[in-house]
Formats: C-alpha cells, structure tokens, sequence
C-alpha cells in the first residue's frame, strides 16, 4: 500500500517552515499593540461616555464584533486601493497602493478587530476597580491622568490579564487567516509547499505543531505575568 | 479668627434638597463633629468639601482664599483639593499598594516630594498610628481597624488643613473600633482641625469640642457637647437624642 502517512515529513519540514515565524509573530505583536491602544482609547470613551465618540465606538464595536474577521480581512484588502482609487481620481494625486505590502492591510484588520475584543474586556476590568479607591485618590488632589495611571490602570490590568491573554492567543492563531492579504505566514507557506508534494495533511500537522508549541510558552508567559502582578498573599515582615 | 468659612452651601439629589443654604464656620484646632438623622446631608456636606459631589451653590474659605465650589476648573479644584483630606467609611485604602506606598503615594504623587523624604514623612506618620510593624502588608493583609489607622496616616501625611472624617468606624467590627476612636483622639490631641461624622454619641462627647446638629440639610442646633447633650434647647434634637437612648434602652429591655 502507498504511504498515506509520512510521519517523517511532519517533522522535516517543521525547519523550513520555521522561517515564515517571523512574519507570525510580527503580524502578532503589531495587531496586538494596536489593539490594546486603540481598545484602551475606546474603553476611556465609553466609560465617560463623550458625546458622538461614544456612539462612533458601540457602533464600531458592535460591526468588528458582528462579523466574521476573514470578511474584514477581505473588506480591507479590496476596500482600501478601491477607496485610494477614488481619492486619486477626485484629488488627482497618484498614491500606489501597490507600494502599501500586503502585511499591512493584516496587521491593520487584525489589529482593529482585536481593538474592538479587548475594549470591552478593558471597559469591564476598569469599571471593576471600586470606587472608593477613585475617590481618595482625588480627594487627595490627583489629577484624572494620575488617578487612571497609578490606581485604575494596575488594577484593571491584574482583571484583565487573563480574558487579554485568551484574546492574545486567539488572535495569535487567526494570523493564519493573513493569507487573504497575500502575506505569507507559516499557514501560508504550509499551503505552498503541500501545493508542490501534495502532502497537505502533514502540512497541517507541522503547523499545528508550531502553533501548539508557541500558544504553550504564551501561556507560561501570561502565568509568570499573572504572578508579577498580584498581590502577595502572604505579606512581607518588617525587619526589626 | 476661622481656619474655614463655608458659604450658602447647597445641594440637592433630583428634587431631594440635602443641604440647604448652610454656613459654617470652623476655627483652627478645633474638632466639629456632625451628628443628625440618616439622610440628612452629613456626609455630602463633607463630600462637597473636596468636590466628590457638585454642590449647586456654595463657597468655601480657607485662610484668605475662597474657592467657589460650583468651579469647572480643574486648577483650581486641584488646588482645593488639597486643602483637605478625607478619611472614608469603607478605608479606601489603594489595594494594588502596601501600607507604606499607600502613605507615600500622595506625597511623592501631589506633592511632589522626593522618595526618600516623603518615605522619611511616611514612616513617621505610620509610627504614630502604630503600624510601623506593618509597613509591607496590603490592605488585604489588614483588619479594618488597621486599614483605617493606615487611611488616617495617610490623610495626615499630605498635612490637611482640615481633616474630613466620614464615619471612620462606621464599617468597623465592634472589637475594632476602639483602636479606631484611640487613634483619632490622639490626631485631635496634636491640634489638628477635623469636621467630623459619626453615630458613635458617647466619643463624640469625649473628642469633640463642638457639635453641629443637622437636620434636613440646615444646621438646626450648634453648641459645645454639654450643650447639645445635657442641655438640648431644639424639640427635634430632643427627639434624635431620646430616639438614641430609646434605642440603648430597648437594648436593655430584651436582655
């Protein structure tokens, strides 16, 4: 009987694959980086509810939320030339969309969808911190910026870590999906390669491999952060 | 000549009127303690005071200066911000940091001090509510009564004017009052101005050298402890008081 399987394979070409990481990781880090500021920025919004921003945010969150993030990626890739096509044409500039790399469009869609995640997870880790915290903070005459850098934030940082943590990691593996801007990640280039040996199956396997490994040391990270950031339970004795 | 000059103070929840045109003038060193049914506008009267509620009207002096307590600027909110310290009910001490960064915080924060002299500041402060051997626990570390010895420390660190004291031991196991009450006779001792709410009759006569019997958001009675306690002039005062020692002696009863 013919080889179905080649176990060997999987691990074979775990190397070469290896090398699209990088993209992996950076598409990551970047999304992630926009997510979280743009999440922060839109949870501040929210919570002090500031006319017409407020309402652009549930608006904004409610669409990122309602649908499916290849749609967005799609919706980036084609929307974005379509729209620089309109304004060269209205404005007779000559923008080459061809000079933006496909990575961008991911990082940008990846990276507004996460925003749209993590600000409800931010909203509810800040509004959790009480309010009397809040109060003796101003009432010793912090100002709003001090009150959210050195109470609310560290705070809500210790509820957050673990829903921003799973976010993290969802958003890790829905790198895969980048392919769709024609950047080529590890699911991309497993695809590619399995299109030449046929031996598609193994390719899956390899990345999922990758994928599984990587998602693990996320998660040892998150619970050595998740410990930095409590508080002790035992507390720490003055020395006499 | 008075520390603090409180002007038309006014304030209303919906169309609940808690405070209703009060003044108040309270001098240096002295020890005002609030008392008055629930509901009538103890507590917001502090709470107008540094600004955790907007008043509707209302002015306050301290020294020369006079704040208008209705200002949108947030300089000058700042500024009388820090006249004042307040001492909550429920501690509110900053969970996220130790006894002695709870203390530190505002000095090194507000007040722009260096590390080392407000940690100097901060650990005199701390000896003298007698935590000093606490100083790396964190509020969850602490009973309440602790918490709130480490809240006073840290409201007299920043140095007040006056200090606001919202029924510091309202929230407090019986057993743990005590140390509470101890440790604000003592800040009253070192000639500290506090305005004061509390339920609890018999320290406020022993601590306070002025009483303020509120009432539906005005000041219906004012007067020294002997005053207000044995010899009550107001019908309504009569009657709180009566209602309190009813109270002690339904106690008495059921047993």
């Amino acid at each position: 009987m013919a080889k179905l399987f080649d176990g060997v394979l999987v691990f074979k070409q775990i190397p070469y694959l290896l090398k699209y990481l990088p993209t992996t990781l950076y598409l990551t880090f970047i999304a992630l980086v926009i997510g979280l500021s743009i999440g922060l920025f839109i949870a501040v919004i929210r919570i002090n509810k500031v006319p017409v921003l407020n309402q652009l945010s549930i608006g904004f969150v409610s669409l990122m939320r309602g649908t499916p993030i290849i749609v967005q990626l799609y919706i980036t890739y084609f929307g974005i030339p379509i729209a620089l096509k309109y304004f060269n044409y209205y404005h007779g500039t000559n923008y080459d969309i061809n000079a933006i790399p496909g990575i961008v469009f991911a990082m940008v869609a990846l990276g507004l969808n996460q925003a749209a995640f993590d600000s409800e997870t931010i909203r509810s880790a800040i509004q959790s911190v009480d309010k009397g915290q809040i109060e003796a903070a101003k009432s010793m005459g912090m100002t709003g910026l001090q009150v959210l850098r050195r109470i609310t934030l560290p705070q809500a940082i210790t509820v957050a870590l673990l829903p921003l943590g799973n976010s993290l990691i969802a958003l890790f593996k829905g790198t895969s999906l980048a392919f769709t801007c024609s950047v080529v990640e590890i699911t991309a280039a497993a695809k590619i390669t399995a299109g030449k040996s046929y031996r598609y199956f193994e390719a899956y396997c390899s990345i999922a491999i990758i994928y599984w490994v990587i998602t693990f040391v996320l998660e040892r990270i998150l619970v050595l952060i998740e410990k930095k950031t409590s508080i002790p339970a035992e507390p720490k004795e003055v020395k006499a | 000549m008075n520390l603090v000059e409180i002007r038309g103070l006014s304030k209303k929840f919906g169309n609940n009127v808690v405070l209703d045109n009060v003044d108040l003038d309270i001098k240096k060193g002295e020890v005002v303690a609030i008392i008055g049914p629930s509901g009538t506008g103890k507590s917001t009267l502090l709470r107008c005071l540094n600004l955790l509620e907007k008043p509707e009207a209302g002015s306050v002096k301290f020294n020369d200066k006079t704040f208008n307590l209705t200002t949108k600027n947030k300089k000058e909110k700042l500024e009388l911000r820090q006249h004042t310290e307040m001492v909550f009910q429920q501690f509110n001490l900053f969970k996220n940091k130790d006894a002695l960064s709870n203390v530190m915080e505002g000095l090194t924060v507000v007040k722009k001090i260096p590390k080392e002299e407000a940690r100097k500041k901060a650990l005199e402060e701390i000896e003298k509510v007698g935590m000093s051997d606490r100083l790396y626990h964190y509020p969850k570390h602490l009973s309440g009564g602790q918490q709130q010895r480490v809240a006073i420390a840290r409201a007299l660190a920043l140095e007040p004017e006056l200090l606001l004291m919202d029924e510091p031991t309202s929230a407090l196991d019986p057993e743990l009052v005590n140390e509470v009450l101890l440790t604000i006779k003592r800040v009253a001792k070192e000639g500290n101005t506090i305005l004061l709410v509390t339920h609890e009759m018999n320290f406020v006569k022993s601590v306070a050298n002025r009483i303020i019997f509120l009432e539906n958001g005005k000041i219906v009675a004012d007067g020294t402890p002997q005053e207000i306690f044995e010899n009550p002039t107001n019908e309504r005062l009569k009657t709180f008081l009566s209602n309190i020692n009813m109270l002690e002696s339904a106690d008495n009863y059921i047993i």
